[in-house]
């Protein structure tokens, strides 16, 4: 079965779960990456590498303060990512219904 | 370099080629559960305590006070266990705080933080400060110590609630404050004894309807609803 009319950057198991759980703070709010890493149980190398792909895409924004080991990195779902998570929702539930 | 072949290989393994779309519903599902997990602010077994705390203190307050004639109020020893459970409350709120809220920032958050400020301002200065008042101008036991403190945090905290409700549009803790509020109306006519009666089964029917109301309204978010 094809997967055409879904979001590619958003399907994929890791970065939909980034983005779900992003989705679920409120709007604005940041979750820093150690409290992010720890709740999606991902390898350090694997979740920065997806971040990276959905930061491209403009559906997250990161942000690093402070240096060296005091230095934190906070990650937040833009508009543009909670729009796109709602329409991958909608084609998700538009799929599920034609099978 | 080898470091980053690795990501390499994990974010190509980790591609969504061959996801079905029954199996990322599931993992939609999954990873949202898990986040009202992570950040919610109201688990079950907290809404649990908290019906059991106001079931408690209220019950025994009016069971203290019931027959009473004239009215005294409660007893020290009703009094002491009121106090534990409603430190044993926020103890267990504060500790839920804590770990939802661990690593998340924002504006949103500093929000939370105030809010959280006017209702504990609005809890422990409204009461205490009307009973001094309705004390210091000569008013009966019935007032300063049954009617006053079984109605007025309700409808003083309720009413904050139901501002802070209104202004984020989030209507079914509008709707949970306003049942407070009136619970609280309602309360104030009850009599100094009845007072506390109204006001215990008032907030946690309100409670119960609001973590009811919450759950709804998460179900009929989720994909796979």
């Amino acid at each position: 079965m094809t997967a055409d009319p879904l979001d590619p950057v958003i399907h994929a198991p890791a970065r939909l779960r980034i983005v779900v759980t992003l989705a679920a703070l409120p709007e604005g709010a940041s979750l820093s990456f150690t409290r992010l890493q720890d709740v999606l149980d991902l390898t350090p190398g694997n979740l920065i590498t997806h971040l990276r792909k959905l930061e491209d895409a403009g559906y997250l924004e990161s942000e690093t303060t402070g240096n060296g080991r005091a230095s934190r990195t906070s990650i937040a779902l833009t508009r543009h990512g909670r729009t796109a998570l709602d329409t991958y929702t909608a084609a998700l539930r538009d799929l599920l219904a034609g099978l | 370099m080898e470091g980053s072949h690795d990501i390499d290989r994990t974010a190509r393994a980790d591609d969504g080629d061959g996801l079905d779309p029954r199996e990322a519903a599931r993992l939609l599902g999954q990873a949202e559960q898990e986040a009202r997990r992570q950040f919610n602010l109201s688990p079950l077994w907290l809404t649990a305590l908290m019906g059991a705390v106001i079931l408690v203190a209220y019950g025994a307050l009016w069971l203290s006070t019931r027959g009473q004639h004239p009215y005294n109020g409660p007893n020290l020893g009703v009094v002491a266990l009121v106090y534990t459970a409603v430190a044993v409350a926020i103890a267990a709120s504060v500790k839920v705080y804590r770990r939802a809220t661990a690593g998340v920032g924002g504006p949103s958050v500093r929000q939370q933080q105030v809010e959280g400020i006017a209702i504990l301002v609005s809890f422990v200065l409204g009461s205490p400060v009307l009973q001094g008042a309705m004390k210091h101008y000569g008013a009966s036991n019935s007032i300063v110590y049954g009617v006053i403190p079984a109605a007025a945090p309700l409808i003083i905290v309720g009413t904050t609630v139901l501002g802070i409700a209104a202004s984020k549009a989030d209507w079914p803790q509008f709707g949970a404050a306003l049942a407070v509020v009136i619970t609280g109306v309602v309360a104030a006519f009850a009599g100094p004894s009845g007072a506390w009666l109204a006001a215990g089964i008032g907030l946690f029917i309100g409670m119960v309807g609001y973590a009811a109301a919450d759950s709804l309204r998460h179900r009929r978010l989720s994909p796979q609803a």
